[in-house]
């Protein structure tokens, strides 16, 4: 049989948005995958240019729409780097455990997919979706938003958490922590999932730092680095963090990584919620004409859930000049050129599935 | 023989005899269709209402909740939509072939349907080899899989259609090798003989490990998951079906439905002990082994992932076709009445 | 670490030999005399981040690729050709990554101006600089215009 070729997406149930993949197929194995993005480019870099500094947060929040509040925090953090504001000592901690808390949201919706990508499972899907509902009612308690929020000001925030919020926080996470437990107890104990996730699109260590690839992708192929932990920030390093990796380098150890992130999330929120100073962690409102920029270009990074995310602004007065963002989407899209190689048809989801990608992330 | 009663009940009802027994056998064999219709129509309704209410309470969701008493209009509603839309032929497609292959499949499986038994006096023809005559039936299924893949001039559907071919090649070996072994125990092809020769003991008793081959081999030959290879959602769109228009969807669905109701008929008759059962009816036993046997399915359905191809096809090779030649030779012992 | 365009090669390959070997990210920004191409990579072992930038001229920018050292450089450089308009030597990449472009400028450069900066804060940028040796302002407040006349 001759080679043949096959167009998925941009419009495919697997795709997770607009990608397109052009897959040389000889049988049933895959010769060559070919990505295109763009479908979904929308200029953000552009059009920061033209914005005043607080009028942009919204717009990064577009950027990657499973995580927002995260993109929201590195542009502002961003911001704050390049006015030489600080944040205040509550602000930096209600911070950090809604970025644990999108994260955990973001782990629980990858996971939910993954599953259904690699084989119909649609029940864990559902699980998942209404585990993450959980979240973002804890999400909406802690910012007044469940899907866009916003909540970030220079210095602070806009609003602190709700009145009993850490109440009804370790209530959730106890139930979430036993409901995370369970997934994982399920699907390692499904020979299915362990066949279709193992030895499946392997990365050696050498090859994902090549690659560039980031975030829990990078941690499933046996490096141990996280920025929380490498390059901390806020109060990462008065509490007790662990950069969870595996060696596997699988789609298995990539599953795996995002899982444990998830429970060291959990421990991460409970931990700061015990040690979390009372005062004033509202920032500058949002109407504002900032102080003019002490620095002329800075350089920001954060753990996002999908990875390393990176912003190098460049200022002028009273706006960027040039801001480059690092989306940890797009490098981990473009291993999908050499990952999927001489693996069969069906694996190739599995592997999409694995890296996590958010197309608006991707092209931006 | 639900045919001669059939027969006779014409005669008397109009009150002369018809003029040849062709006449009569096309007639008796024409009402006999139609009531199995009407009983498959009623099978599938059910079966689709359970597998939606059932699937979504898996999934800690409601189900459909609008239409009628919990949703139970929703199938009748979404069947009426179905075939209220435009059947879209693609431009590529070999016109002919896409058009006639879903009802041709369709067709096959209602006549399957129709020479099973459904009770000690329910049948329309005692055929001695009616087992066989079932399963040579089923394994026509396969070709016609491929050209109603192949016809849609869709890659995705080739693609569905080639992996449909080697999924249900690959298990019917150890299906017949299962059958055959039923054969030799109940020494009879016949459906009836096989379900009075389980009046004592169940064959699920006599040959637990058959009645796991056979049912992982009928998971299979149905093509639900975890062995869904045809529909592949997650990667080939729809398989198959990716081309195919609403009104054919609804075809595709119909058989869908049918082929589980097959499936657990055929459990039920051959490791279930048929009607067999105390107390209620015959037919009443039948159609609660039927609905267990479905919606035990249906749970797979919600609670398992799809399966990779190569393993799909190493589970069939190197597992089921040596235990079910075991489980021949478990059949041959038994048979001999050493134990 | 600022160097010479021609030596970019050279120096890349003396970093990547030293451990730097992964590519956190290639961007370039265009300063509309000239245009700086920047590379933050990485020392995985012990986590040194370095930046190699160097400037170009606007006219007809190159730069040699450098996707034998860094596999990552792939997508940046081709976003970097299509963004900035600088040729990438040694790389043949006839289809665009993210959108078709028709446009004569490349889009990420200033000479493009795809919509005008946001004006409608001038009467606030005036009261800012009106206001700003104000000491009754509160502490945190000094910066903070509102819409309207400031309040008492």
């Amino acid at each position: 049989m001759g080679e043949t070729k096959i167009n998925i997406g941009p419009v495919h149930p697997s795709t997770h948005g607009v990608l397109r993949l052009v897959v040389t197929l000889d049988g049933d194995t895959i010769r060559k995958v070919e990505p295109h993005i763009g479908f979904l480019h929308r200029g953000v870099e552009k059009l920061v240019e033209t914005r005043m500094y607080m009028q942009s947060p919204s717009y990064m929040e577009k950027i990657d729409y499973v995580a927002p509040l995260s993109y929201d925090e590195l542009y502002v953090a961003t911001v704050e780097a390049a006015l030489g504001i600080t944040v205040k000592d509550r602000a930096q901690y209600v911070r950090l455990i809604q970025l644990e808390l999108q994260r955990i949201a973001s782990h629980l919706l990858w996971l939910g997919t993954a599953i259904n990508d690699i084989g119909q499972l649609f029940s864990v899907f559902m699980w998942c979706f209404k585990d993450r509902d959980i979240v973002l009612s804890l999400l909406e308690e802690a910012t007044g938003g469940r899907m866009f929020y916003v909540n970030q000001r220079l210095g602070g925030l806009n609003r602190d958490m709700a009145p009993g919020f850490d109440k009804h926080a370790y209530k959730a996470l106890d139930y979430l922590e036993k409901r995370i437990g369970e997934y994982q107890e399920y699907l390692e104990s499904n020979p299915i999932f362990m066949e279709r996730m193992k030895k499946i699109g392997i990365m050696s260590k050498e090859e994902a730092i090549s690659l560039g690839v980031t975030g829990p992708t990078l941690r499933g192929s046996g490096v141990e680095f996280d920025v929380r932990e490498n390059y901390p920030y806020y109060v990462y390093e008065k509490l007790h963090f662990n950069t969870q990796f595996e060696n596997g380098g699988d789609c298995f150890a990539r599953y795996r990584v995002r899982i444990n992130e998830m429970k060291e999330s959990i421990r991460l929120i409970r931990e700061a919620l015990h040690i979390i100073p009372e005062g004033d962690a509202i920032g500058m409102p949002i109407r504002l004409i900032g102080p003019q920029p002490k620095e002329k270009e800075v350089m920001v990074r954060r753990e996002l859930p999908r990875g390393e995310g990176m912003m190098y602004m460049v200022t002028e007065g009273q706006r960027p000049y040039r801001l480059s963002i690092r989306a940890p989407s797009f490098i981990n899209t473009a291993i999908l050129q050499h990952l999927p190689k001489g693996h069969r048809l069906q694996d190739l989801f599995p592997i999409l599935a694995s890296v996590d990608t958010v197309m608006a992330d991707v092209d931006r | 023989m639900i045919f001669q009663n059939i027969i006779t009940g014409i005669e008397t009802t109009l009150g002369f005899t018809t003029v040849s027994p062709i006449v009569n056998y096309a007639i008796a064999a024409l009402v006999f269709g139609a009531l199995i219709m009407v009983l498959i129509t009623i099978f599938d309704y059910i079966f689709g209402w359970i597998e939606r209410k059932l699937v979504a309470r898996i999934h800690l969701r409601h189900g459909p909740t609008r239409t009628g008493k919990y949703g139970l209009l929703q199938n009748a509603a979404d069947f009426i939509k179905l075939f209220a839309k435009e059947n879209i032929i693609p431009a590529r497609a070999n016109r002919v072939l896409f058009l006639a292959s879903l009802p041709i499949v369709a067709a096959i499986f209602a006549f399957i349907v129709e020479i099973l038994p459904y009770g000690a006096g329910l049948y329309g023809v005692d055929l001695t080899l009616g087992v066989l005559v079932a399963f040579v039936l089923i394994s026509f299924i396969p070709i016609l899989i491929f050209i109603a893949g192949w016809a849609s001039g869709n890659k995705f559907s080739s693609i569905s259609a080639q992996r449909s071919v080697l999924l249900l090649i690959s298990y019917e070996i150890p299906l017949f090798v299962v059958i055959a072994s039923v054969g030799i125990l109940a020494n009879s092809f016949d459906f009836l003989q096989i379900v009075n020769a389980q009046s004592s003991w169940w064959f699920i008793v006599l040959m637990p490990l058959g009645f796991v081959l056979f049912f992982i081999a009928l998971i299979a030959e149905l093509e639900r998951p975890p062995f869904d290879l045809r529909e592949a959602d997650s990667e080939l769109i729809a398989g198959w079906l990716t081309d195919v228009g609403a009104p054919l969807y609804a075809i595709s669905l119909f058989i869908d439905y049918t082929r589980v109701f097959l499936g657990s008929l055929l459990v039920t008759l051959l490791f279930l002990g048929g009607w067999d059962g105390p107390v209620l009816p015959p037919y009443v036993w039948l159609g609660i082994k039927v609905l267990v046997v479905a919606v035990f399915v249906v749970v797979l359905r919600a609670t398992t992932p799809r399966m990779r191809l190569d393993r799909i096809l190493r589970l069939g090779w190197v597992w089921l076709v040596p235990l079910a030649i075991l489980n021949l030779l478990w059949a041959f012992v038994l048979a001999t009445g050493i134990i | 670490m600022k160097i010479n365009s021609e030596k970019l090669r050279e120096t890349l390959e003396k970093m990547h030999r030293d451990g730097y070997k992964y590519l956190v990210k290639l961007t370039a920004v265009d300063y509309t005399d000239r245009i700086e191409v920047l590379y933050f990579i990485r020392n995985m072992d012990n986590g040194k981040e370095e930046i190699v930038r160097f400037d170009l001229s606007t006219k007809n920018p190159h730069i040699p690729t450098v996707l034998d050292l860094y596999l990552a450089a792939d997508w940046y450089e081709r976003e970097l050709s299509e963004m900035f308009g600088i040729k990438i030597e040694g790389r043949n990449a006839k289809r665009l990554l993210l959108e078709k472009w028709d446009g004569k400028d490349p889009p990420m450069r200033k000479s493009f101006i795809w919509s005008k900066p946001y004006e409608g804060m001038k009467d606030e940028v005036k009261w800012a600089e009106k206001y700003k040796d104000d000491k009754d302002k509160k502490d945190g407040d000094q910066n903070v215009i509102r819409i309207g006349k400031p309040l008492k």
